[in-house]
């Protein structure tokens, strides 16, 4: 008897009048005390299965058929007070975004009181008390009296999966629970979810865009894309032997952290939208397979009802999708002058309070040198100061004490200093201004001094454009009509304008799904040959650094640790921290 | 051209309003059936032409002094207009400066700027424009300057707060890192982004000012006796109230509709011309 089970499910909208599935032969079953992973990308639907379950989906979209069905129940035609008496108390939901999930007025005691009354604990206080303690939160008394702010991402992750662990829930609902949250973090949270999964036999649906992660933690793992299931087979033998081209892409689009360094595989395109999906006849992944054949276009590919599963024609062919080793980095000419160079830089904020004046150390005493050409890694976890370097570096932020020198010059002046160092922003939707066009984005640095003919500032966006792999029609848009990726191509499109000697870059290809990372990272590589910049890349991925700097900086509160070339680091860590760092990156 | 305003049934609703007020006020002189100071003693009191007792040479009938109604209206349009316009323009263009200044730059100018606003909004505005208006004496002119000196503050104190979210954003620093100015910054980059509340705000302004301008004249400290003002004529009907009604709703009527027309357009502007909210309705 499954915990879980959806037989052919199907969830729709309405696109300009016509129906379009957002989810589609949806079929899968949980066992009671098992992990399944639903794996995909963004728009591959996979929020919509946790929003289905509880009845939430987005309005204008509704199960339009197929089932659901929780043990002998049906999840969809359930009455709606059967549905919230099974929430919460049988069905537990551990969300996204743990800081924005707990409520910023009341203090973590009130609010775990007010669940535990609800799922009619009596001794509520001891409990909560025992809850917290389960999930590791040292000085669970102190972590009560808190408010959310108070508290890190990764307390209020704690907090929020004691609160759905205490009511021994039978199906866990885990949507991206890690996703907000720093590597050491995240290896320590998933590894309390499968805990108390194995303590108390309780079935989680664990949704994650991370094939990576999701191998390592679920029994098995459902892959989705474009609304479909693509393949769906155990954890260990869908990771190490993909039968979908789909899983294999994911598989080989993400760096690795062991082994040689392979070229990235870049799907080209995107994933369809609803309104191309409509279009679409056969395969819908066929316009991107690196082993289409004739007939993947003309009929769909049906998935088998049992076992290892795959919704392709030639799963055969899979196994043969492969990228050769790449190039080995090459390390910075013996003699290559220094771009950068910081000693002892220090970074101290204050903060006035009425009474008192608290001083916060963010940078201490950090000695950073980047030479011509080279691609330096800066890693830590979040609050570790390595955006402060970044703005410090940029100019952006002045030291409290220490020097920064730009090619050799201590304090070069603006107009030299903008030639030098250009940043790209971590966040494209705030790095790009939403009332500008791309082309005039791109091309801003050229109207700084006014003397530029609108004839020459179009020639060089669609130069710029070029580089980055985007369209030169894209000049015409505003950022608010492009994807992520292509947001952040232009972002690095802007950076590139004055052909900077250095270019730091603050955690670009976060919050960007694999194919899109491989397709940015590879093009960075490309440029860099192209422009010989240099780089400093502060990143929370490891395997993103390993895979394009030769140098790597590790930072932990403020302070850098340890430093030296990517691979000794990596293979040999001489700092704890290092280890730490490293032991909490899933396995290849 | 089938730009997003266009199409916006406030923004349409509005400026048909204003459009119409606005004729009225061009238009006075040809419209106008009498002199608007023309008194004729005879003929006071006088219902509209249609009821009983009306005379057709006065349409809408005549004040207690034997002033026509209608043409009063019809050029009180032109002070309500002209006081609008000019005091909206002048508190946007004070505020919006002082705020740009404030939020862009913050520290001790923010500070500075922000108790000068706290300070200033403390009296207040009623009494603060009439205190001004009895030591600068009546006139247009000082009507306007009274009211920009009141209203910056609103200008000063909403735009900052957006100025502020906006200057945090990258691309503000991006602008900066590639070499801009302080002064093609804030131009360039937070200006388009603050536009659109400082539009909404003007228009809203707008309609403030006719009724303060309404206010003022009401009391005796606006425009001047010699200039008609809806304020003036809902202060003249007072006292008949009783006997001509209509002489107190018909400027009532007159400043509701123009005031409706500022909020409608500011408000369906505001919509239509937030990129944000028109991408978000076009995904």
């Amino acid at each position: 008897m499954s915990l879980l089970r959806a037989e052919g499910l199907e969830v729709s909208t309405t696109l300009d009048g016509r129906q379009a599935r957002v989810l589609r032969d949806l079929t899968f079953s949980l066992q009671p005390g098992q992990i399944l992973g639903l794996v995909g990308e963004s728009g591959a639907g996979k929020s919509m299965i946790g929003r289905a379950i509880a009845s939430d989906l987005p309005a204008g979209f509704a199960v339009s058929a197929g089932s659901l069905r929780y043990g002998h129940e049906d999840l969809v035609a359930m009455p709606r007070a059967r549905r919230q008496g099974l929430l919460g108390r049988e069905i537990a939901f551990i969300p996204q975004e743990p800081m924005a999930s707990l409520n910023p007025v009341l203090t973590v005691r009130q609010q775990m009181d007010e669940h535990l009354r609800r799922i009619g604990v009596t001794d509520r206080l001891a409990r909560a008390r025992d809850l917290l303690a389960q999930v590791g939160l040292p000085e669970p008394d102190a972590v009560l009296q808190r408010y959310a702010h108070q508290l890190s991402g990764g307390m209020c992750q704690r907090v929020l999966i004691a609160m759905a662990f205490a009511s021994d829930p039978k199906l866990v609902i885990a949507d991206e629970p890690t996703t907000a949250l720093d590597v050491t973090i995240q290896a320590r949270v998933i590894k309390l979810i499968a805990d108390l999964q194995a303590r108390s036999g309780t079935g989680v649906l664990f949704i994650t865009h991370d094939l990576r992660l999701a191998a390592q933690i679920c029994d098995d793992v459902l892959v989705l894309y474009a609304g479909r299931p693509a393949e769906r087979g155990p954890a260990r033998a869908l990771f190490k032997a993909p039968r979908h081209p789909y899983t294999a892409s994911l598989h080989l689009a993400a760096p690795g952290m062991t082994g040689p360094r392979h070229v990235l595989l870049a799907l080209p395109h995107q994933m369809p939208g609803l309104r191309q999906i409509a279009g679409m006849t056969g395969c819908r992944f066929a316009p991107r397979c690196p082993v289409v054949q004739a007939d993947c276009t003309v009929t769909e590919p049906v998935m088998a009802a049992a076992g290892h599963g795959t919704a392709c024609h030639h799963p055969d062919l899979a196994g043969q999708i492969a990228t050769p080793e790449a190039a080995p980095i090459q390390p910075a000419a013996k003699r290559a002058p220094e771009v950068l160079r910081t000693s002892n830089l220090r970074r101290v904020f204050r903060s006035r309070g009425f009474f008192a004046t608290s001083e916060t150390v963010a940078v201490a005493d950090a000695d950073i040198v980047v030479h011509e050409g080279e691609f330096v890694g800066l890693v830590g976890e979040s609050g570790s100061g390595k955006s402060t370097v970044a703005r410090l570096v940029a100019g952006l932020d002045q030291p409290s004490s220490g020097q920064i020198l730009l090619d050799g010059q201590r304090d070069m002046p603006r107009a030299l200093r903008r030639r030098h160092v250009q940043m790209v922003f971590q966040d494209p939707q705030s790095a790009l201004n939403p009332r500008h066009r791309v082309g005039d984005i791109v091309t801003q640095a050229m109207r700084v001094d006014g003397h530029s003919q609108p004839a020459d500032r179009t020639a060089r966006a669609a130069e710029l454009l070029a580089q980055v792999g985007l369209s030169p029609e894209i000049a015409g848009r505003t950022p608010s009509q492009l994807s992520g990726g292509q947001r952040q191509r232009v972002n690095i499109a802007r950076a590139l304008c004055v052909v900077p000697k250095l270019l730091v870059a603050d955690e670009i290809v976060s919050g960007l799904d694999v194919s899109v990372q491989a397709q940015l990272l590879d093009m960075l590589l490309e440029l860099r040959e192209r422009l010989g910049f240099a780089m400093l890349l502060i990143s929370h991925d490891l395997a993103v650094v390993r895979y394009l700097c030769a140098r790597v900086v590790v930072m932990h509160r403020g302070a850098i640790v340890e430093q030296g070339d990517t691979d000794a680091v990596f293979t040999a860590p001489q700092h704890d921290y290092t280890c730490t760092l490293l032991e909490a990156v899933p396995p290849d | 051209m089938n730009a997003p305003w266009l199409r916006s049934g406030r923004v349409i609703a509005g400026a048909v309003l204003l459009l119409a007020v606005a004729v009225c006020a061009v238009a006075a002189p040809a419209l106008a059936p009498h002199d608007p100071g023309d008194q004729d003693l005879l003929n006071i009191l006088l219902p509209p032409s249609w009821m009983n007792g009306g005379d057709p040479s006065y349409p809408l009938g005549t004040d207690s002094l034997g002033r026509c109604v209608e043409s009063r209206l019809l050029f009180g349009a032109r002070t309500a207009l002209e006081v609008a316009f000019f005091s909206a323009l002048g508190a946007g263009l004070v505020g919006t400066i002082l705020a740009h200044v404030a939020g862009y730059f913050g520290g001790a100018v923010d500070w500075v700027i922000g108790r000068a606003v706290d300070i200033w909004m403390s009296f207040p505005p009623v009494v603060l424009s009439l205190i001004l208006m009895v030591g600068l004496g009546t006139g247009t002119d000082k009507v306007i300057l009274a009211i920009i000196l009141v209203d910056w503050t609103r200008f000063c104190r909403v735009l900052r707060s957006e100025v502020i979210t906006v200057t945090r954003r990258d691309y503000v620093s991006a602008a900066r890192l590639l070499g801009y100015s302080h002064w093609q910054t804030v131009t360039r980059e937070i200006l388009p982004a603050t536009r659109p509340l400082l539009i909404t705000l003007v228009s809203l302004e707008m309609g403030i000012a006719v009724v303060v301008e309404a206010i003022l004249s009401f009391v005796g400290l606006g425009v001047g006796a010699n200039q008609p003002a809806w304020g003036q004529m809902i202060a003249d009907a007072r006292q008949n109230v009783a006997t001509s009604p209509l002489g107190l709703v018909l400027p009532m009527l007159a400043i509701f509709l123009c005031v409706a027309g500022f909020n409608l357009l500011g408000d369906g502007l505001r919509r239509a011309l937030d990129s944000r909210q028109t991408a978000v309705r076009s995904a």
